[in-house]
């Protein structure tokens, strides 16, 4: 998997790319923004090809870590398959889910400006 | 008529790609030869999903009790469905574990009810020392 | 112009309540699910994609609708938050609305319009409003600068009715029937107006149609039954004699007894509901009830023998196939037996049956299999009268789930079941109609028919295997 990290102000947009599963989610969780709790992140699903339990059970826990639990991790721009493997576990009722990366980092600039 | 395919591999996390890309490359072959009605790269992603699901658990359970063991997966094809068991040593388990509820805090243990959800059938069984978790999708 | 149609899942949760083998986006609204009208209004006003939003789950609405290029569009699948406001869906939504103009159609509400009306010129040139409202909350917003200048003309009719329970939904099905085909867009074979039919409809001579009507697929109508006027039958439904149906809904998957009167109810399975007072009650049928406690003696009793005499056949005709088989499947350890409690025919009262598996996956426990090797301990059950030859298949007792069957009537455990006999799905609500049908209609002689069925199914069946 490749994790590639940008910084748009407040906000890290880290884009994913390739499998996240019980292989690569170690390398997920240590990412320098998703460990931090009061990093706020956009995480750019585009170009995951594939997520399965051991990669989503990731994605929650990093996302339990964050001080802002409702906004600390923003998903923007899920495939179809990674959708469903939201929507089987019900995971996307924790999740602001966006289907355009900037409007994301729009989003999570807002409500960490609102936070603070 | 069906064809039957075993695949041997060692019960490490590292293996889980190669065990999870064959069943998306056998069951892509299926899908060239007898072109579903519904959506084909479906059935693959979700075969592809069943087995890497399958596989973890058997690993993540492995490391519990035995240093090391061989994991076997046995493809089956039919004409119109695919059907892959994953035969471990590990102690025995329950596939009608209910599914975890994240309203109340709980992660982990979608799993198997990732797998009843994309699969058609699944049936788990105890053969000897070894689990037996089939699980078939029809094309 | 796009449009996102926004449903919460606290607005349909009664419908999931009152009918919970449905997604409530998927519930018939006369003979169509309720989400293609949303879907058509969308068309009319001239959206070429169209994505669905719901803060719960979807994908029986996704499998059912799938990419929209039936109705020739885009049609696509996203999540939100049950407080989102506008403004955060479209920004949730960005990518799909580009720069185009957006109608956000919010709520699970009807919507009254009339096709032959031009709502594509009126969405592309209206200024940026609510185009239409109604208190409990379903909208129709327009974002964007309108398309097309603003054109002089007739407005066309729009208005939402929300489906906030039983009344509203019994009321927007009797509108779409009522006004029918001409302001909405129905399928089905119509010979006359008012007059829709699905496929596979079996009605007997002596049936009557009052218009209008709307009858779905695979439904059978018995002799003397009146249909209509107003009345919306479903696909897989089977009325019974003499039965009216009028001004009613009968949901798919239902079966309509002998001599009921349903007026102004909406039926489903088996419960009847009054969309009115909310009430529903079970459906038992008087008349059914009457007729077989009648008969009770006089039918009965030639029942149980013709039974006992075939169940006796069968015991001395499989006696060597299954002493045999038994042997060498006990050997080969292919032959599982346990005991479990299964409900009796009397209500409230349990019998204990003997459950064999045998494992078919081997060529010799697939031909006991074929033979019905595993029903040939319970043959001897029929001779005590303790089962039926065919009726039911024996319901398991379960402490937590009483599954106790409603009504006798309903249910007669049995060696074979009538569901095996007809070729029909041998489990679950397509059995249990057929399963009932047979159980009110059958008599003695008509058994020994489907017993052989029955039989013979099974060994095809399991043999082809």
């Amino acid at each position: 998997m490749n994790i590639t990290e940008t910084s748009n102000g407040g906000v890290a947009v880290v884009a994913l790319e390739g499998r996240l599963d019980m292989l690569s989610a170690p390398e997920f969780r240590n990412n320098r923004s998703i460990i931090d709790p009061e990093k706020t992140v956009v995480l750019d699903l585009e170009k995951l090809d594939f997520l399965d339990t051991s990669g989503l059970g990731a994605i929650v826990g990093a996302s339990r870590q964050k001080q802002n639990l409702a906004c600390g991790i923003v998903l923007s721009c899920m495939n179809d398959k990674v959708r469903r493997v939201f929507e089987i576990t019900k995971v996307q009722t924790l999740f602001h889910i966006f289907d355009d990366t900037a409007a994301a980092i729009d989003f999570a600039t807002n409500r960490q400006s609102a936070s603070t | 008529m069906s064809s039957i395919i075993t695949l041997t591999l060692p019960g490490e996390i590292m293996f889980v790609r190669f065990a999870s890309q064959t069943a998306a490359s056998l069951a892509r072959l299926l899908t060239d030869e007898n072109p579903p009605a519904s959506d084909g790269a479906q059935f693959v992603h979700d075969f592809e999903l069943a087995v890497s699901e399958a596989f973890t658990n058997s690993v993540k359970y492995t490391g519990e009790h035995d240093a090391l063991q061989m994991l076997t997966l046995t493809f089956e094809f039919q004409p119109r469905q695919l059907t892959v068991s994953v035969r471990d040593a590990n102690p025995p388990f329950s596939i009608d574990r209910p599914a975890p509820d994240i309203e109340k805090g709980q992660i982990g243990g979608w799993g198997l009810m990732l797998i009843s959800k994309v699969m058609d059938s699944v049936t788990y069984r105890r053969d000897g020392g070894s689990n037996i978790l089939s699980m078939s999708k029809a094309i | 112009m796009k449009t996102i149609l926004v449903f919460r899942e606290e607005k349909f949760a009664w419908a999931h309540e009152a009918f919970p083998f449905v997604h409530p986006l998927l519930l018939p609204l006369c003979n169509k699910p309720y989400i293609e009208y949303p879907l058509d209004l969308a068309i009319l006003a001239g959206s070429t994609a169209v994505r669905i939003v719901c803060d719960g789950r979807l994908d029986a609405v996704e499998s059912y609708c799938e990419d929209g290029s039936r109705w020739g569009i885009d049609l696509s699948y996203a999540h939100m938050h049950p407080e989102d406001s506008d403004e955060i869906l479209l920004g949730k939504n960005r990518r799909f609305c580009g720069d185009e103009r957006i109608m956000i159609v919010r709520g699970f509400c009807f919507f009254v319009y009339n096709k032959r009306f031009d709502y594509k010129s009126e969405a592309a040139s209206l200024p940026e409003c609510k185009w239409a409202a109604c208190p409990a909350g379903g909208s129709i917003t327009l974002y964007g600068a309108p398309v097309t200048p603003r054109k002089d003309g007739k407005d066309a009719p729009m208005s939402i009715v929300p489906l906030d329970g039983m009344a509203n939904y019994y009321r927007a099905s009797m509108e779409a029937l009522e006004t029918g085909a001409d302001n909405y867009v129905l399928p089905g074979y119509g010979v006359e107006p008012g007059c829709a039919i699905g496929r596979n409809v079996v009605m007997s001579k002596s049936v009557q149609i009052r218009k209008p009507v709307n009858i779905g697929n695979n439904v059978q109508l018995l002799g003397d039954t009146i249909i209509g006027p107003s009345a919306i039958i479903g696909s897989n439904v089977i009325i019974d004699r003499q039965s009216v149906v009028e001004s009613s809904i009968v949901l798919d998957n239902t079966y309509i007894g002998e001599h009921l009167e349903v007026n102004g109810r909406v039926a489903s399975g088996n419960m009847l509901n009054d969309p009115v007072s909310g009430a529903s009650i079970v459906m038992e049928d008087p008349h059914l009830l009457s007729g077989i406690r009648e008969s009770e003696i006089l039918s009965t009793l030639p029942r149980k023998l013709t039974h006992a005499l075939i169940a006796l056949l069968f015991i001395v005709v499989l006696s060597f196939p299954f002493l045999l088989f038994a042997m060498l499947l006990r050997i080969g350890g292919l032959w599982k037996s346990s005991r479990i409690e299964c409900h009796s025919e009397k209500p409230g009262k349990t019998i204990s049956l003997d459950n064999i598996e045998l494992d078919v996956k081997k060529p010799l426990g697939a031909i006991a299999a074929a033979l019905s090797m595993d029903r040939y301990p319970m043959l001897f059950r029929v001779l005590t009268g303790q089962l039926s030859l065919i009726g039911s298949t024996a319901r398991v007792a379960e402490a937590k789930h009483p599954n106790t069957p409603s009504s006798s009537l309903a249910y007669r455990p049995a060696v074979f079941s009538y569901a095996e006999a007809e070729e029909w799905p041998t489990t679950g609500g397509d059995a249990a109609i057929v399963e009932r049908y047979h159980l009110a209609h059958s008599n003695a002689a008509a058994d020994v028919g489907l017993v052989f069925k029955a039989f013979i199914n099974n060994f095809h069946k399991k043999s082809s295997a």
